[in-house]
């Protein structure tokens, strides 16, 4: 069976800077992939990458059967829309548009708008009732879920999150990581980047990265049991 | 259907975000737009009240029989001044038939013109008489003398004259003495049958001076549709005084354009200045919206529509308050009420809406954000 995600060789250089120096591995659809490393080791410059939001400066990164690193500005938007669901670190979400609007703003850049489906999607990660707060009146946990339920309106065919709980509690995180796991276990492929031994235990496989370099492929062991 | 909701959905949001900042171009759009409508409004108006007021200057417009050989003078018959009537031209003002005759008073040789006083004194007004004005075109008792004739003549107000041509002479009463700076101020001004009567030419005239409002060239208009009704006369517009009247007109047009330039300049660089530091805090926005999968034409479409928004807004309370400012600009400077004129409003919103996409260029840079750089905190 083909991968759904195919790295070969991937190489990013900013000046001088090698940030992914010849780094290659493949996920299979509904594989959750915990990418690990020390700072500076190039997880997010990969997740950029791979969600587009960056081109390779060498080597071939193959997505669904798209090779990014062909595509144009325009494509790579497309790409965007259609493929992937980002959760950042920070949130990102747009201040002035309440939760539900943040999410339909997903759907209005990918086709059409659906109230009841962003609805419905807020709902899932527990937000039902915070619809009309903005995210100034909701807290770092429930930003994070709408970040989440944003990054799935679409059914994007992977999800990418950076450090998805670096920024939230020990409560939130835990509930965070609950929804992951519930969207490995309807199947969703999933990457994260994360520092946390812990988050990168709940990962089928562990990439880890160093200076660049794709350092060990691993399988944790909580995944295997 | 959707998506042009959610579109007006994240406008009416755009709107609100920002209030200060946005209230801030809007202050500045609206400033110039109550400008730019204020001198629209008077520009519409100023020319109809100026060329109003020019008639007043005097005759524009000279209707006169070609010239004949040798000493007779080239006369018209008086009938002319019905043909005009006839035609009905709005734009005449007054018409004054002249009749000139050289008389003498004692020995003293001088020049008698006979004319309608009314239309005289409506093409005239600012013709300065000590003594009194006659006000009637039947008036065949009074004349008034010119300040340089009633200098030679030892004439004053209620001084009486007798005038003699030939055989015939006539006695009048000086009503007032007219000081013009023109050829007036030698001559005896008396009703046109009077002196017709005093030369033996009944029903005829040497000359009519109009007075036709209206620009240049509707003067111009005005002068072939009067030649084309009046063959055998020449008819000649008076070409320094519709010069100078266009010159005056093309002037207050002139600094009224270069005005609303300044102005809607001035407008731009406030909406510049808000809409720069707009543009700092949107891009975190943008970026993000670029990593969801927002093409750059449909993000900046937004945030033009935001602009082109405030600039309708600008335009409409601009307009409102330029039609205040328009009527104390005419109290002021015209001494009349000018009138609100509805098709200026269109032309202020459309050049609002102008000035504040123009302004809005640096957001149309948010374009080039890219969202890598903007999600990392760079």
């Amino acid at each position: 069976m083909a991968s759904l995600v195919h790295v070969d060789q991937l190489e990013k250089r900013f000046g001088e800077v090698r940030a992914l120096d010849r780094v290659s591995f493949d996920v299979q659809a509904g594989e959750w992939i915990a990418i690990m490393g020390p700072s500076g080791s190039g997880k997010t410059t990969l997740i950029n990458i791979l969600g587009g939001l960056d081109q390779p400066s060498g080597g071939r990164v193959l997505v669904d059967g798209l090779d990014i690193g062909n595509l144009s500005e325009r494509e790579l938007t497309r790409y965007r829309a259609d493929k992937i669901g980002f959760v950042f670190q920070q949130f990102h979400l747009v201040p002035y548009l309440t939760a539900l609007e943040n999410v339909m703003l997903a759907q209005y850049f990918h086709s059409i708008t659906d109230e009841k489906e962003a609805a419905d999607a807020l709902a899932r990660v527990g937000l039902g009732d915070r619809l009309e707060h903005v995210p100034g009146e909701l807290s770092g946990g429930e930003q994070q879920r709408v970040a989440i339920a944003r990054a799935l309106i679409n059914q994007p065919k992977v999800i990418l999150a950076d450090e998805p709980t670096g920024n939230l509690d020990e409560a939130n995180e835990a509930l965070v990581l609950k929804l992951l796991h519930e969207l490995h276990e309807s199947g969703h492929t999933i990457l994260v980047v994360t520092h946390s031994q812990a988050i990168g235990n709940l990962a089928d496989r562990r990439v880890e990265l160093e200076h660049g370099r794709l350092a060990r492929i691993s399988v944790p062991s909580l995944a295997k049991e | 259907m959707a998506s042009r909701s959610m579109f007006l959905r994240i406008l009416w949001k755009l709107l609100g975000a920002s209030r200060g900042r946005l209230a801030v171009a809007l202050i500045a759009l609206t400033s110039g737009a109550a400008v730019c409508s204020a001198l629209l409004n008077v520009n519409l108006d100023a020319e109809r009240k100026l060329t109003q007021e020019f008639r007043t200057l005097g005759a524009n417009v000279v209707i006169a029989p070609p010239p004949v050989s040798g000493n007779d003078a080239a006369l018209a018959d008086a009938a002319v001044m019905d043909r005009i009537a006839a035609m009905q031209v709005p734009q005449i003002v007054a018409t004054a038939p002249y009749l000139y005759v050289a008389a003498n008073s004692g020995t003293q040789p001088v020049i008698l013109a006979g004319t309608w006083f009314d239309q005289v004194a409506r093409m005239n007004s600012w013709w300065k008489i000590e003594g009194t004005r006659v006000a009637s075109r039947d008036d065949r008792e009074h004349c008034l003398v010119g300040i340089r004739a009633a200098r030679e003549l030892g004439l004053a107000p209620g001084s009486s004259v007798q005038l003699r041509s030939g055989e015939r002479t006539v006695s009048l009463t000086v009503a007032g003495i007219v000081a013009t700076g023109g050829a007036e101020d030698n001559q005896i001004l008396t009703n046109l049958e009077s002196a017709q009567t005093l030369a033996g030419l009944a029903g005829r005239v040497s000359l009519v001076q109009l007075s036709v409002s209206g620009t240049p060239s509707e003067i111009e208009a005005v002068t072939r549709r009067l030649s084309n009704n009046l063959p055998g006369l020449d008819v000649r517009p008076v070409r320094q005084i519709a010069a100078a009247e266009g010159t005056i007109l093309g002037r207050i047009q002139g600094l009224i354009f270069w005005t609303i330039v300044l102005i809607l300049i001035l407008s731009m660089l406030g909406v510049l200045a808000s809409m720069a530091a707009l543009a700092m805090e949107r891009r975190r926005d943008v970026g993000l919206m670029k990593a969801l999968g927002g093409t750059v034409p449909r993000i900046m479409r937004l945030f033009l529509a935001e602009a082109g928004t405030l600039g309708a807004l600008g335009g409409l309370f601009g307009f409102l308050a330029g039609v205040v400012l328009a009527r104390w600009i005419g109290e002021r400077v015209f001494g009349v009420v000018i009138s609100a004129r509805l098709e200026v409003l269109p032309i202020t919103i459309a050049l609002t809406v102008g000035v504040a996409l123009a302004g809005a260029f640096p957001l149309r840079l948010l374009g080039r954000v890219r969202p890598a750089e903007i999600l990392r905190g760079e």
